[in-house]
């Protein structure tokens, strides 16, 4: 196990009587790509903002290798930050730009001029010296803001939603850019996003938040096929969330009818909430399904159909690369490994469950 | 058609907006001075504007003002604008309002309320203050052009900057300042003009002897405009015109075409393009404030040390002395004249009662001596230092114990009877009596003073009684008198009696005896008399203020004033009678010598009275009863 780099302990933050985040623990291995994860307003910008030095907890710590920084300004820190809207100096060239750490470090020139090269290289940005911010796209801005932080050799990158603002298609490129250069570095990334695809593309370790607590940590399978409450399993994918009743180890009724399963330890007669995925809803003859319904809904996404079928009260969200039409009947069938259970939380305050180590 | 009368539209308002600047410029090139003329093309304003100490002193006064106010304001209001940026909401919109009010607030009570705080504090008025008044309102402007650009900057480059490594004050010069820049410049600018053109505040807050362009041109309106404001005024109009032109022909920084230029060059030079407006914003604009600031430090330190404390401020009415007087005393005592005028006594009065100044010596009326020694705003002259108090007749010195009872606080400068100004060719009889003015012979050639105390002196003495009574009865019986009057009145009128009565176009006229030396001389038709029931006489006499800060200096000038060939120069130049006796015997013409108008004999004058204070509430009567002769 590699060790701690960076440790958030105990750390609470409010604003204005808002409470953002209410005694969080983190930590970040070295070398790790690790995602924070998160509807807006959850509290993943202000984790990162805290890392980064910009803002200052209410209480808790935050330590770097081992040592306490807390108190440390941003300008001392041995990170950088790659913002969401790339934060250019537009008053400034690219390479003006790139230079601007290694001049305030009294780097040599020779030494400045061979850092903005490779650094251009690396983001596919040759010959972009002389060029001012606004005249480059979205996708180059954000690349020469990549540059300019990773020129300074830090030891972690803390990047903003760094691709919130481009179009799919360029975001999608960006993101291998990115694990490439990830790679390529070997440096610890931090990084914000709120498109759970992307996270789940791109990291070693996602940090799922909500409403400032820290709903579950762990690598993209783990999180996406073991999601351990209604949060995490609606926020990550698409999925059919339903009601349920543990009868008994390894049976489950949901709507009224028992459907095997591989969980055990829940108790009898206990109610939980069961997670089954679209793509893991199997339609079949009505015949043979463990229930019936009708075909409501049908839309083409390319890879699949998403349809939806009524059945037992319940919309379920099915995708299938078998066309079934709108107004037939249809069976349903789930295999039992495809069916999650998960407690039911007994409040709504326990909706949020804080994640110790 | 419709495209004819756009341009037509156009045309007429640009002649409206422009058509009174050209006629300033065209004028400042006329070499004839009246301004309806035109009397060939002359540079001679031009010349003799750069030749005239007073208005080059004021001009670079109001420039120095205005840099420094402009360039204080600035760094100020800049720093303001970040500090209110970073505020909560609420706070922020508290403290933006806050700032706002200066700008909306009336510029009058800006300046008393300035004013006031600077006596407060006991800062004397003069430069400083000026220059104080001047930030203070400038501050807003420049919170108003930085604050709306403030808005505009991104956080997050400036976290960038921090997150780079920089220091926040470094961070803040490379990424805040340039964005900034032009909400900056533009206050600047902003404040610069407002300086420039301010008068109402400058008016209130700055001391004698200095004085912005506004101020000086206003005083100098009293006796005329000079030609040379003209030549002035051109100058500024164009240096300013010019000053926009170069900012807006400049190509702007931010325009994504010139960013392409600009990284072609730089990719072909390795250098950066400079840009005009940089240039003037950035270098010309600071290169001529430290050059102006330079100057004006030298030259101001210079003219402080050779004047030193060693100096004496004046404050008279407007053309109440002769210049070379006051030239001449400079030159034989070394003692430097700081010289200001007021208009009336009522304007003099709040700023020696306020104590925003102190003078050395000023010259009030009568009436008004007596209530500032009432007021205990005077103090004694000690006539040891004014021994010259010998050339001022006895008979002077006597009248005026009517307002200066002991005779320690005053020395009588100029004096006058007010009297009857007759045409000898229209009135056949021997004028010895208020009577003639209500004689119906006269009906429509009687010309009276329109002046509450005259009017009512016309008619109390003519009833025998003071002229400052405060009897109700006599008073009711002046009105009727005066009511009664009113058909036989042609006009009542100040300045006219003298001029209708040189055209002929009265008989009889109430007029001060100064007027009358005057009159005599366009028309030898007119005659003065002082009526045997005797009438007013009035002083302005010279005292010197409680607070004075050179008051031997003050007393070597109205010993100086009190000198017979100073006291002969000054009534050659202001006409009005001269208590001084011995400056009466070297007047060479005889006529004006021996003249009864100008020198009447002890008898006429034993005859008269001053006006003397008579306080609000009696003021209130006289005015009510003058309004209902008025309206009757």
């Amino acid at each position: 196990m590699k060790n701690k780099l960076i440790d958030l302990v105990n750390i609470t933050k409010s604003y204005d009587g808002v409470t953002i985040l209410d005694d969080l623990n983190l930590y970040i291995r070295e070398n790790e790509f690790l995602t924070l994860l998160g509807p807006s307003g959850c509290g993943k910008t202000t984790t990162l903002r805290i890392m980064g030095g910009f803002e200052h907890p209410d209480s808790g710590k935050v330590l770097f290798d081992g040592k306490d920084i807390t108190e440390l300004p941003p300008n001392k820190r041995q990170l950088n930050t790659v913002f969401q809207k790339y934060a250019l100096f537009p008053h400034m060239s690219v390479a003006e730009n790139i230079a601007f750490g290694l001049k305030i470090r009294n780097k040599p020139q020779a030494y400045i001029n061979d850092k903005i090269r490779y650094a251009l290289k690396l983001v596919n940005m040759d010959g972009a010296e002389n060029r001012y911010p606004a005249s480059l796209s979205g996708g180059q801005q954000q690349r020469v803001a990549i540059a300019r932080a990773i020129v300074n050799e830090p030891k972690v990158l803390l990047l903003d939603e760094p691709l919130g603002a481009l179009d799919l298609k360029l975001r999608q490129d960006m993101q291998y850019e990115l694990m490439r250069l990830k790679n390529e570095l070997g440096i610890t990334f931090v990084y914000v996003t709120h498109d759970q695809e992307e996270a789940l593309t791109m990291s070693d370790t996602i940090v799922v938040m909500n409403q400032g607590y820290i709903q579950q940590v762990g690598t993209p399978e783990d999180i996406y096929n073991e999601p351990q409450n209604a949060f995490v399993a609606d926020f990550i994918g698409d999925s059919n969330i339903l009601d349920g009743r543990m009868i008994q180890d390894k049976l489950v009724e949901i709507l009224g009818v028992k459907f095997p399963c591989v969980d055990t330890g829940f108790g009898e007669n206990r109610p939980v909430d069961v997670v089954i995925r679209p793509e893991d809803v199997e339609l079949v003859k009505p015949e043979d399904g463990q229930l019936t319904g009708r075909v409501t809904s049908l839309i083409f996404k390319g890879v699949h159909y998403e349809m939806e079928v009524r059945a037992n009260g319940f919309d379920w969200l099915v995708h299938s690369t078998r066309l079934q039409e709108v107004g037939s009947e249809v069976g349903i069938t789930v295999d039992p490994f495809n069916i999650q259970i998960m407690n039911k939380p007994e409040s709504t305050d326990e909706e949020a469950v804080p994640v110790g180590e | 058609m419709k495209k004819i009368l756009k341009r037509i539209y156009m045309i007429l308002i640009l002649f409206l907006l422009y058509a009174p600047i050209a006629t300033l410029i065209v004028l400042s090139f006329n070499s004839s001075k009246s301004r309806a003329k035109w009397g060939g093309f002359t540079l001679d304003w031009y010349s003799s504007l750069f030749q005239n100490n007073e208005i080059m002193e004021a001009f670079y006064t109001t420039l120095l003002v205005a840099l420094l106010a402009a360039a204080i304001a600035t760094l100020i209001g800049t720093l303001a604008a970040i500090g209110i940026h970073a505020m909560g909401k609420k706070a922020r919109t508290i403290f933006t309002g806050i700032t706002n009010i200066p700008m909306l607030n009336s510029e009058i009570v800006m300046g008393v309320s300035l004013m006031l705080l600077f006596i407060i504090l006991r800062i004397r008025l003069g430069f400083s203050t000026i220059l104080l008044a001047h930030i203070t309102f400038d501050i807003p402007y420049v919170i108003l052009n930085v604050l709306p650009k403030m808005k505009q900057t991104d956080r997050n480059v400036y976290e960038a900057a921090l997150d780079l490594g920089a220091t926040p004050f470094y961070a803040f010069r490379k990424t805040i300042l340039p964005d900034i820049m032009p909400g900056i410049s533009s206050g600047f600018l902003l404040s610069f003009t407002m300086s420039l053109d301010d008068f109402v505040i400058t008016y209130f807050t700055k001391g004698p002897g200095v004085d912005t362009l506004s101020t000086k041109i206003y005083s100098e309106v009293r006796k005329g405009i000079k030609p040379e404001i003209y030549a002035l005024s051109t100058i500024l109009f164009v240096s300013v015109m010019l000053l926009l032109l170069l900012i807006n022909l400049a190509p702007s920084k931010e325009s994504p075409k010139e960013l392409e230029k600009d990284s072609r060059y730089l990719a072909k030079t390795g250098h950066r393009r400079i840009f005009t407006r940089h240039m003037v914003i950035g270098r010309l604009v600071p290169g001529l404030l430290i050059v102006v600031l330079a100057a004006g430090g030298i030259y101001y330190g210079g003219k402080t040390t050779a004047a030193g404390q060693n100096q004496v401020i004046v404050y008279n009415w407007g053309e109440y002395i002769d210049p070379d007087v006051l030239t001449q005393f400079e030159e034989e005592t070394g003692i430097h004249v700081i010289y200001e005028e007021y208009e009336t006594n009522e304007i003099m009065y709040p700023k020696i009662k306020a104590g925003a100044v102190a003078y050395d010596c000023v010259c009030p009326s009568d009436y008004m001596i007596q209530k500032m020694i009432d007021n205990d705003l005077l103090q004694k002259i000690d006539f040891d230092n004014v021994p010259n108090i010998k050339n001022i007749g006895e008979i002077y010195e006597k009248a005026s114990q009517a307002f200066d009872p002991t005779n320690e606080y005053s020395i009588p400068y100029c004096w006058g009877t007010m009297g009857i100004l007759y045409n000898t060719k229209m009135v056949d009889e021997p004028v010895t009596s208020w009577k003639i003015l209500w004689d119906s012979k006269y009906k429509d050639s009687i010309l009276m003073q329109d002046s509450v105390r005259d009017a009512f002196c016309v008619a109390l003495k003519y009833l025998g009684y003071s002229a400052n009574t405060t009897n109700m009865q006599e008073l009711q019986e002046a009105k009727d008198l005066l009511i009664a009057q009113k058909p036989l009145v042609q006009a009542y009128v100040i300045d006219q009696v003298r001029d209708k009565m040189i055209g002929n176009e009265a008989a009889l006229g109430v007029i001060y005896s100064g007027e009358a030396i005057y009159t005599a001389r366009e028309n030898p038709d007119l005659a003065y008399v002082v009526p045997d029931e005797g009438s007013n006489v009035w002083f302005d006499s010279w005292v010197i203020p409680k607070n004075a800060p050179h008051k031997e200096n003050a007393e070597k000038f109205l010993n100086f004033l009190c000198r017979p060939d100073i006291a002969l120069k000054n009534f050659e130049y202001i006409t009005y009678s001269t208590p001084n006796v011995a400056a009466q015997q070297l007047i060479e013409d005889p006529d004006i010598r021996d003249s009864q108008v100008a020198f009447p004999d002890d008898a006429t004058l034993e005859r008269c009275e001053t006006y003397s204070y008579l306080g609000a509430d009696a003021e209130e009567i006289y005015n009510d009863l003058w309004n209902e002769v008025k309206s009757s």
